[in-house]
């Protein structure tokens, strides 16, 4: 069977990618699962290793919607659904960004109030096999053995995030940093309450948690943009996609076409794209040459599918709100692409 | 990297506390100062763990906490008074280890440590209750020492001379 994103077939790569990534996301459950339980024996009274136990309950979050958004967006379009089921990954991401931050915040809130009222963590003795032996060492020999799984798994999922353009992924791999630095947090705090430091716990993850509400606070930022239907950027979500300017490219490039924009919204995987182009000397051009336009358009990249290109008289300035900002660019001499171009006023 | 300077200070903590280092180690070092001298004990009437009618505080429990004491060289400073008010002198740090019939489902966890369970007697109602002792906050070295006392063939002895269920 091929792999689809609704009406989207997956290329070869992307497609494998797509396979790996559900694999990588079914251990990660697996991993978690085994993780929780590890940790919930050896857990005591430990903030930390309370703190991590809860944690570990979040990062079931991203995996989970993962693949539950994987079996929605392979369906095709319907009646009731025109556009697709693309934007579960969207909700997904949704779900993951809140699941860091909810990290992130619980374990800033819960260490610094311990932190505050000066709570010392009691560690004492476990019986192993009838001998007592301190729990602190068996924290830290559990730790060293649940800190390895998110640190392979999420190096994996950053490997193949940017393949399939997949922010849920990259949500779940900084997920993956959360939980294997929080695990490192917990190490130190340990040894520090080893050595009578008893501050050292919620330091420790105090300075963890602030990267971990940083990830959570940008991914958040990016799902709601993303759902608003901003401009589409990168998986990572800080550049604007490149895929927007090879488009404009590729429609400015055709020779019947005078002038040409195009908005584009990210629905997840793929892009959602409304193109408009004004032909040369105001007559339309032939239709299997405004097809084959569109069709060129689409093979630019696996990401572009679902394609919709309007032959206009003129640009529709109310869609397209970047032509004002490309207008008032060339005005003061910035932008060459805009300069190139004649300004639709100059048209009949 | 935040993470990181936490470990280069731990790191320099370490260097900064010696060799003598033992872990875990007490933050007011309660064990240390027990060594030769003295150990604040609160005991609060509870037969037949602890029976603190007469001159000296009697029961399992006391007998428990004598025992460790000399295993330190240590002196007993009994104070006996009721649970409520023993448990705010050990969260105070006016106290080391307070006894008294306590058992795992205690609610003082967050103004006590509560050691390992050492003996299981039947409590009201027919439940299986474990029975442990209650050492001040974060003294690690204290709490860690006293249950290894408690679990020791010499503890258990005492505890199963007394009529009760050892744990282990």
């Amino acid at each position: 069977m091929t792999a689809r994103f609704g009406h989207t077939e997956l290329p070869a790569e992307q497609a494998r990618a797509l396979r790996r990534a559900v694999r990588l996301e079914r251990v990660s459950l697996g991993t978690t699962a085994v993780t929780m339980t590890l940790v919930i024996l050896v857990a005591g009274d430990s903030q930390a290793m309370k703190a991590a136990w809860v944690e570990d309950s979040l990062a079931l979050l991203p995996p989970l919607a993962f693949l539950v958004a994987v079996r929605f967006i392979r369906r095709a379009p319907t009646t009731r659904h025109p556009y697709g089921y693309h934007r579960t990954i969207g909700i997904a991401h949704l779900v993951s960004a809140l699941a860091l931050l909810t990290m992130g915040g619980f374990l800033l809130i819960d260490s610094g109030l311990g932190l505050a009222r000066g709570e010392r963590p009691p560690i004492g003795t476990m019986s192993v096999f009838g001998t007592p032996v301190w729990q602190g060492w068996l924290m830290l020999l559990v730790m060293v053995v649940v800190i390895i799984p998110p640190v392979v798994l999420g190096r994996l999922k950053l490997r193949l995030a940017p393949l399939l353009h997949d922010k849920v992924l990259y949500a779940d791999a900084q997920m993956n940093k959360a939980d294997w630095t929080s695990s490192l947090a917990t190490i130190i705090g340990v040894l520090g309450i080893g050595v009578g430091l008893w501050w050292m716990d919620a330091a420790a993850a105090i300075a963890v948690s602030l990267s971990i509400l940083h990830d959570g606070w940008t991914n958040l930022r990016g799902s709601v943009l993303d759902l608003m239907d901003a401009r589409a950027t990168q998986y990572d979500g800080e550049d604007p996609d490149p895929l927007v300017h090879r488009t404009d490219e590729a429609l400015q490039a055709a020779d019947w076409v005078a002038e040409a924009e195009c908005r584009i919204r990210d629905q997840g995987h793929v892009l959602h794209v409304e193109a408009f182009v004004v032909p040369t000397g105001g007559a339309p051009p032939a239709l299997a040459r405004i097809t084959e336009l569109r069709e060129r358009c689409i093979a630019l990249d696996w990401r572009i599918q679902d394609f919709v290109l309007s032959v206009v008289e003129e640009l529709p300035r109310e869609l397209l709100p970047q032509l004002a900002e490309q207008e008032q660019a060339s005005a003061s001499g910035d932008d060459p692409r805009a300069a190139a171009q004649p300004s639709s006023e100059e048209h009949p | 990297m935040g993470s990181l300077r936490a470990l280069t200070a731990l790191l320099l903590a370490l260097s900064l506390s010696g060799c003598g280092l033992s872990v875990p180690a007490d933050p007011e070092g309660t064990l240390d100062g027990a060594r030769g001298g003295e150990l604040l004990v609160g005991v609060s009437h509870s037969p037949p763990w602890t029976d603190a009618r007469g001159f000296a505080p009697a029961g399992t429990e006391p007998e428990l906490v004598r025992s460790f004491a000399a295993s330190l060289d240590a002196r007993i400073e009994w104070e006996v008074s009721g649970e409520e008010h023993l448990m705010s002198r050990l969260e105070e740090g006016e106290l080391d280890i307070v006894v008294g019939g306590l058992t795992a489902d205690s609610p003082w966890t967050s103004q006590a440590a509560l050691t390992t369970d050492y003996a299981e007697a039947t409590g009201p109602g027919g439940r299986t209750e474990k029975h442990v002792m209650a050492v001040r906050m974060g003294e690690n070295a204290l709490l860690t020492a006293l249950e290894r006392h408690l679990l020791s063939p010499e503890a258990q002895g005492t505890v199963r001379e007394s009529g009760l269920e050892t744990s282990r």
